[in-house]
């Protein structure tokens, strides 16, 4: 049978960013896909190295506003290790609360773009009328609804008061009633099925040879999560990484939504366990010197962070490895076999960053 | 400061990558920096339950480097990314981009490499 090249992107109603695909097809069948990023790559790394050290924090934010915090949560870290800093303890449950409304807000967009997808506008809406909560509490607590700036080197750059905490609290219990509602409809309703059950399979051992991270991992049966290493206030904290055996897009779906409630239950938590005290120690002593390697779970997986210091106030390298970088190699295996009507579902369900991606 | 860290040769590569892919580690990625003199370091990441391993490559700027995109096919991206942003010849790659992955043609070469600016008086003085 002859081949057909569909470019697939860069502009796409799916993509909020530009990825394009050349697909291979045999009739409506794919038989490979070439992946082509680079349309808005901004060169962030090499900007860091003319910064100041404790200037970087707000340029790393900027690598993704949905996973802001994280980014400067692994960076800091990185630099606190190189520096000797010792963070307050509450500093790391503040680092967590805020972490996890993050995650919280990045899965609940994803779970609107879905329904978007398949063409569910009113479930779209619903899900993306709680991620408004979660936003106004971004507001409320930090003055900016995505790109917060609550980390700073030697722990947050502002703190919660007894109030605020009460107000997360019900808030989240808002939040998770509303969950319920829609939850079967994710999970349970026969179109919506239809349209994830057994597409884009990654299996467990594709996933393992193709070193896919985060809820793609996840959703193929691989227990990997790095908040389990206990990092910042994680080891306080009781819970178990969300699993599903079948990774299909409704395993992915499956895993995302339960992280929800996961990321729910890790506040309240760390509210119930947040210790008093200072929440930021001042940065003394010489700029930092030598080598660090920071690691932290963002909402799509684990970000890598390197940092090379030298002594002065500018670092030598810094370099870092999104989770969609390392998810486009599964997403590549999951698209032959496939059928065309199903490559933007397929795109979306890897939780695309192209931002992250390109930095 | 960076856990299992150990420094190889060009030549030693692949035969440690292919054994930490026996031994169960995923790869998690690579990263590439100028020395600021004639040396390029890439320092090869990998993870199994959380322990990382890091292989460090030292190699001076023009030496090839051979891929590992055979070995763990999920390195095509990244080889691509230091092939184009710091020049380096690696060779192999099982999807190479041929250094348009992320640049176009009026790009600078090799954008991340230290650059070193002289100042040149004027009349040759």
């Amino acid at each position: 049978m002859s081949s057909t090249i569909i470019p697939f992107g860069p502009q796409h109603p799916v993509l909020p960013e530009p990825l394009h695909i050349r697909l291979v097809m045999e009739d409506e069948k794919i038989v490979e896909a070439i992946p082509a990023i680079g349309y808005v790559h901004r060169g962030l790394e090499k900007l860091t190295e003319t910064k100041d050290f404790t200037q970087n924090v707000y340029i790393v934010e900027r690598v993704c506003g949905i996973c802001s915090v994280m980014h400067a949560m692994a960076y800091c870290q990185g630099i606190e290790e190189l520096m000797n800093i010792v963070v307050p303890d509450r500093a790391k449950f503040l680092r967590v609360i805020w972490a996890e409304l993050h995650r919280i807000h990045s899965h609940l967009l994803w779970l609107g773009l879905l329904a978007d997808a398949f063409g569910f506008e009113s479930l779209f809406m619903q899900v993306w009328r709680d991620r408004e909560k979660v936003m106004d509490i971004m507001e409320e607590t930090a003055g900016a609804r995505v790109v917060i700036s609550a980390n700073a080197i030697g722990g947050t750059r502002r703190d919660l008061s007894k109030e605020q905490m009460v107000k997360i609290n019900l808030t989240i219990d808002e939040i998770k009633h509303d969950l319920e509602q829609v939850e079967s409809v994710f999970l349970n309703n026969y179109t919506v099925k239809h349209r994830l059950v057994g597409r884009g399979i990654l299996t467990k051992a594709d996933a393992i040879e193709l070193c896919a991270v985060g809820p793609m991992a996840r959703a193929s049966g691989i227990s990997m999560d790095l908040r389990t290493t206990g990092y910042s206030a994680y080891g306080q904290l009781d819970f178990e990484p969300v699993l599903h055996n079948d990774g299909d897009n409704y395993a992915r779906t499956y895993v995302r939504l339960k992280e929800i409630y996961q990321s729910i239950d890790l506040i309240k938590q760390a509210i119930s366990k947040i210790p008093e005290g200072e929440h930021l120690v001042p940065v003394k002593g010489m700029p930092p010197k030598g080598e660090v390697i920071s690691r932290v779970e963002q909402p799509r997986g684990e970000v890598l962070y390197y940092l090379r210091a030298n002594g002065t106030k500018n670092l030598e390298r810094l370099r870092l490895r999104t989770p969609t970088f390392a998810n486009i190699p599964s997403l590549m295996k999951m698209l032959p076999g496939s059928q065309l009507s199903d490559v933007p579902l397929l795109i979306l369900t890897i939780d695309p960053c192209i931002s992250c991606t390109e930095r | 400061m960076i856990e299992n860290l150990e420094g190889i040769a060009i030549d030693q590569l692949l035969a440690e990558t292919q054994k930490c892919k026996y031994e169960g580690y995923r790869f998690i990625t690579a990263t590439c920096a100028d020395n600021g003199d004639e040396t390029i370091d890439i320092i090869y990441h990998f993870d199994k339950d959380y322990v990382m391993k890091n292989y460090r490559v030292t190699f001076n700027k023009g030496e090839a480097v051979p891929s590992i995109s055979k070995i763990f096919l999920c390195a095509v991206l990244v080889e691509n990314e230091i092939k184009e942003l710091f020049g380096v010849n690696v060779t192999d790659i099982a999807i190479d981009y041929g250094g348009h992955m992320l640049l176009s043609e009026e790009e600078l070469d090799s954008p991340m490499l230290r650059r070193q600016i002289t100042v040149e008086k004027r009349g040759g003085k």
